[in-house]
């Protein structure tokens, strides 16, 4: 301090020993010398502070990154086309199960073919079986984006052929499906409109007939016992044989929606497949055929039964491609969006929460300082008593008891009784911090003179608390309880995280809720079911901390960096 | 060699003739002077414990710390009374789908929670008692010496004691928290100095930087990072923990909980870092180190004798506190690396909603946190005299 006031002076010297001799002038008798006037304007005490928080890069960076994750989470649930789909269909909102793990899929990324972010997996040791499958496809979309490698190894003295694949896990082939007569209408109109209705392009695919195929197959299996058994040969397999096998491949059919080829046991084995081809060495398709004419759908009970390349028909059906950007979740639910509606709800929640913290604590801060003495120490031992009940024991108390209160469910629904049982668990005990702030911004103003001659001419102790002293006490309250929203929202998405509070039956979507979903799933399968919601929950906690801290050392400069 | 000591540790000698004027009832008869850092360990120790016992302001002390006592039992006494009528609350579903019904009731009536009536003809029914008269039930059952006084466990062992169930998963918890604990106060103390030493220059704002995005980002984050890194893609680490059939002190139980360890290091470490870089940074510029360096002494020697020692005074009651700590585990990283300690029974407890366990854990953790805070109070005073145990204002 002394250092500095010292090269100020040395500075001044030096300053007045710079300045041109012609600048100074004689003083005339008569002269009246005044200070002048400022000619800018004075600075208000926002205005300072505003001030000083702008020359706070950090705290600057964290408050664009909050304007853009509350413009995220504003903004993408009324943009994003998963919220307008049909109600009657998803009740719960867009889910699509065909569509349950996908990819996070980035179209840049797609574009600049950086192998990353871009819907696709590389999987490694995929079998003959597996490739010939990827390869056979006969959708309109080709699930192996890249032939990686080709290892072939020998084990047990049969050479094996194992691939590494890029496969794109958004091509999920074709399936069959059962539609109602006028979307099966629509579909064929507007198959002819695109010139595409029963093209290799189209989206519905002929029938397959794996049935009638599996009959065939084992009348031959059992035409080659008999010939064995005639020539006094041991049969290759059994009756007993032909049944596991046949019952095998029945399952690989209904597991394998885009098989649609001959397969035989190789070998006589269960479980090993291979494609058979005809004497041309073409595939031998299943396809139901109507004479000549492959059938490309059925009627079933009023409805049509067809097979479709699911990618073209969702898009057909819902007027939007299923792609995205931070992949699905178990459900087939869109994670970017559901992320949107997460962190709008959470940070509802976190700014809702200590909104409500901050005015009981002010109020009840206000008096146990203001009054002090008993008073003081009756509230104080109260506080005292409520904060040492952790939160998660009111939640799961609240969540079990009003789950279990048939009247509360019905008027305000599941949603409302997890806002109810958050609200509870952290107003709680979540307004001590700013009542003892409060109390000591109190215990400091009190006794100083002005509130002295304040209460001299008959101020009430109303007006002395809400006209002098918390107007004061005014600017390090808020900046702290801007610091208590991150608080807020990571305790809500650690309890949602542990599971206290079941959001699965609810519409409601939070981080916590979201990072359970993830955890679920297997984190080492998924890892982009937790990587984002755990990027938002960091970026929102480094932001909201750095924001707070840069508001605090604005508003208070003298407790600038005490406690970064 | 005494004489070559005093020669380099001069300024120890500056030290103790500092201290002498207070030394004078204790120093020794012969006129030798003996360097109190001379002296065994023990006898230091029993010195200061005969100092401690003659100054004054200890019966102030123990007066602070019996009223202090005093509270702690009233809160808790009101604390378990407020979550005791919370938990009876709850409704109660009588198929636990565990084992036998009948025996579900009979433990009600053992607790005292449910009346047992005769019908006359060889059955019962069976009745709720008022939570009032339930409390009063549950006194008696404590002092009348019944095994089950804290009530039973109907979902994670079948009528069980909570208190056996909690000791059981006491070691993996006390175990991990040991490990963070030997990992993160040295190197956050050591992190923290390094920081004050290099204070404004590139290394402390690289690391201050550092240290805030460390402490802002939640432990489960880490935890999930260094699961899916060292577990999954490298696979170097086990990425959950071991069963507890290999033993909480075996080799491969220790390698199995690396990874939950790491992941709660970080937040540890970072946060010792801070509150020491911020102590020593405000000693390091009060009056007396000055004095120090006119002494003559290096900045080192100043810095680690007479700024360090004073800067752990904040900061050990600090380590007190986390030691009592040790007993309560972490539910999230306990969930997450499946480790069978008293978070993740506490987590059980409540998806399973079995009561009894839940209550008897939530007061555990209630527990332990009023008499770290206690603990921590007290020591401050007992670190630092010139902090005045319950003084006035």
């Amino acid at each position: 301090m002394e250092k500095e006031v010292m090269n100020f002076n040395t500075d001044a010297a030096m300053d007045v020993k710079s300045i041109p001799s012609e600048l100074f002038r004689k003083k005339e008798n008569n002269e009246n010398l005044h200070d002048q006037a400022f000619e800018t304007k004075p600075i208000s005490y926002l205005r300072g502070a505003f001030m000083r928080f702008a020359k706070n890069k950090a705290s600057i960076v964290a408050a664009i990154v909050i304007g853009l994750l509350i413009l995220y989470a504003i903004i993408v649930p009324f943009v994003s086309p998963m919220a307008y789909v049909n109600e009657t269909e998803y009740p719960n909102g867009f889910k699509d199960p065909n569509f349950a793990y996908a990819l996070p899929y980035n179209p840049v990324n797609k574009a600049l073919n950086l192998g990353w972010w871009d819907g696709t997996e590389v999987k490694t040791g995929q079998g003959n079986i597996d490739l010939e499958m990827y390869e056979l496809d006969d959708s309109n979309h080709s699930p192996i984006a890249e032939k990686i490698a080709t290892v072939q190894d020998e084990i047990a003295g049969k050479i094996q052929t194992h691939y590494t694949l890029r496969i794109d896990s958004y091509s999920i082939g074709c399936k069959e499906i059962n539609v109602s007569m006028d979307e099966y209408d629509r579909l064929v109109a507007y198959e002819k409109e695109q010139g595409i209705y029963h093209t290799e392009k189209s989206i519905m695919k002929p029938l397959r007939d794996y049935e009638s195929y599996l009959q065939r197959y084992g009348d031959e299996l059992r035409e080659e016992i008999r010939v064995a058994e005639e020539e006094g040969r041991q049969a290759p397999v059994n009756e007993n044989g032909v049944i596991a096998i046949l019952d095998y491949l029945e399952t690989y059919y209904n597991q394998h929606q885009r098989v649609w080829y001959e397969l035989g046991a190789r070998n006589y084995s269960q479980n090993n497949f291979a494609i058979r081809h005809d004497a041309s060495n073409k595939v031998i398709p299943i396809y139901e055929m109507n004479g000549d004419e492959p059938v490309y759908a059925k009627e079933n009970l009023g409805k049509m039964t067809i097979r479709v390349d699911y990618y073209d028909y969702f898009t057909f059906h819902n007027g939007f491609e299923p792609r995205f950007f931070f992949g699905s979740n178990s459900a087939g639910e869109d994670i970017f969006y559901r992320l949107a509606v997460g962190t709008r709800f959470s940070l509802l929640l976190g700014v809702g929460i200590s909104i409500i913290n901050f005015i009981i604590g002010l109020i009840w801060g206000a008096v146990s300082g203001y009054y002090g003495g008993t008073t003081d120490l009756i509230m104080e031992r109260i506080t005292d008593i409520i904060s040492c009940v952790p939160s998660i024991v009111i939640l799961t108390i609240a969540s079990v008891q009003f789950t279990n209160n048939a009247g509360l469910k019905t008027t305000i629904g599941q949603e409302g009784i997890i806002v109810l049982a958050f609200l509870l668990a952290f107003v709680y005990s979540g307004w001590v911090g700013v009542a003892g702030t409060t109390r000591m911004q109190f215990y400091r103003f009190k006794g100083q003179e002005y509130v002295l001659a304040s209460r001299t001419l008959g101020a009430k102790d109303t007006r002395l608390i809400f006209r002098h002293i918390l107007p004061n006490a005014a600017g390090t309250l808020v900046t702290s309880s801007v610091l208590m929203i991150p608080g807020v929202i990571f305790g809500e998405s650690t309890l949602s995280y542990l599971g206290v509070v079941n959001f699965s039956t609810s519409g409601l979507v939070s981080i916590g809720s979201l990072l359970n979903e993830g955890s679920r799933a297997t984190l080492n399968a998924y890892p982009h079911m937790l990587f984002f919601p755990c990027v938002v929950i960091s970026l929102l906690m480094i932001c909201f901390n750095l924001f707070g801290n840069g508001l605090r050392d604005a508003f208070n400069t003298t407790l600038r960096g005490s406690e970064d | 060699m005494k004489q070559k000591k005093k020669e380099i540790e001069t300024e120890d000698i500056i030290l103790e003739e500092e201290k002498k004027p207070l030394d004078v009832s204790n120093a020794s008869s012969d006129d030798e002077l003996v360097l109190e850092s001379d002296r065994p360990f023990l006898e230091r120790l029993g010195r200061g414990f005969v100092n401690f016992w003659r100054n004054k302001s200890t019966i102030d002390t123990l007066k602070y710390i019996g009223k202090r006592l005093l509270l702690m039992v009233l809160t808790f006494g009101i604390v378990f009374i407020l979550c005791f009528i919370l938990v009876r609350l709850l409704p109660i579903n009588e198929d636990t789908g565990m084992g036998d019904p009948e025996k579900f009731k009979l433990s009600m009536v053992a607790k005292g929670v449910y009346r047992r009536i005769d019908n006359g003809d060889g059955t019962y029914s069976y009745e709720m008692i008022p939570v009032f008269l339930q409390f009063i039930n549950f006194f008696k059952n404590l002092f009348s010496g019944t095994d089950h006084p804290f009530g039973y466990s109907y979902k994670i062992e079948w009528l069980s004691s909570p208190a056996d169930i909690l000791g059981g998963r006491l070691a993996p918890t006390v175990l991990m928290n040991i490990y963070v604990m030997i990992v993160s106060v040295p190197v956050g103390l050591g992190l923290g100095t390094f920081m004050a030493l290099r204070k404004n220059h590139w290394e402390d704002h690289v690391l201050s930087v550092l240290i805030m995005l460390v402490i802002s980002v939640p432990s489960y984050v880490y935890a999930f990072v260094l699961q899916y890194l060292f577990g999954y893609v490298w696979q170097v680490l086990p990425p959950t923990a071991a069963s507890s059939t290999v033993g909480y002190t075996s080799p491969t139980y220790f390698v199995s909980i690396i990874l939950p360890v790491l992941s709660m290091c970080f937040g540890s470490i970072a946060g010792y870092a801070r509150y020491t870089r911020a102590e020593l940074t405000e000693v390091l510029t009060s009056d007396f180190m000055l004095l120090a360096r006119t002494k003559g002494l290096t900045r080192g020697q100043a810095t680690v004798r007479h700024a360090f020692r004073n800067s752990l005074v904040p900061i050990f009651p600090m380590i007190l506190g986390e030691i009592i700590g040790v007993l309560s585990g972490s539910m999230i990283i306990e969930s997450i690396f499946n480790v069978n300690g008293v978070g993740g029974l506490y987590l059980k407890s409540i998806e399973t909603q079995d009561y009894d366990v839940f209550q008897f854990v939530s007061m555990f953790y209630i527990f332990i946190g009023l008499v770290g805070t206690l603990v921590v109070d007290v020591s401050y005073g007992i670190v630092d005299p010139r902090i005045r145990m319950g003084g006035g204002k």
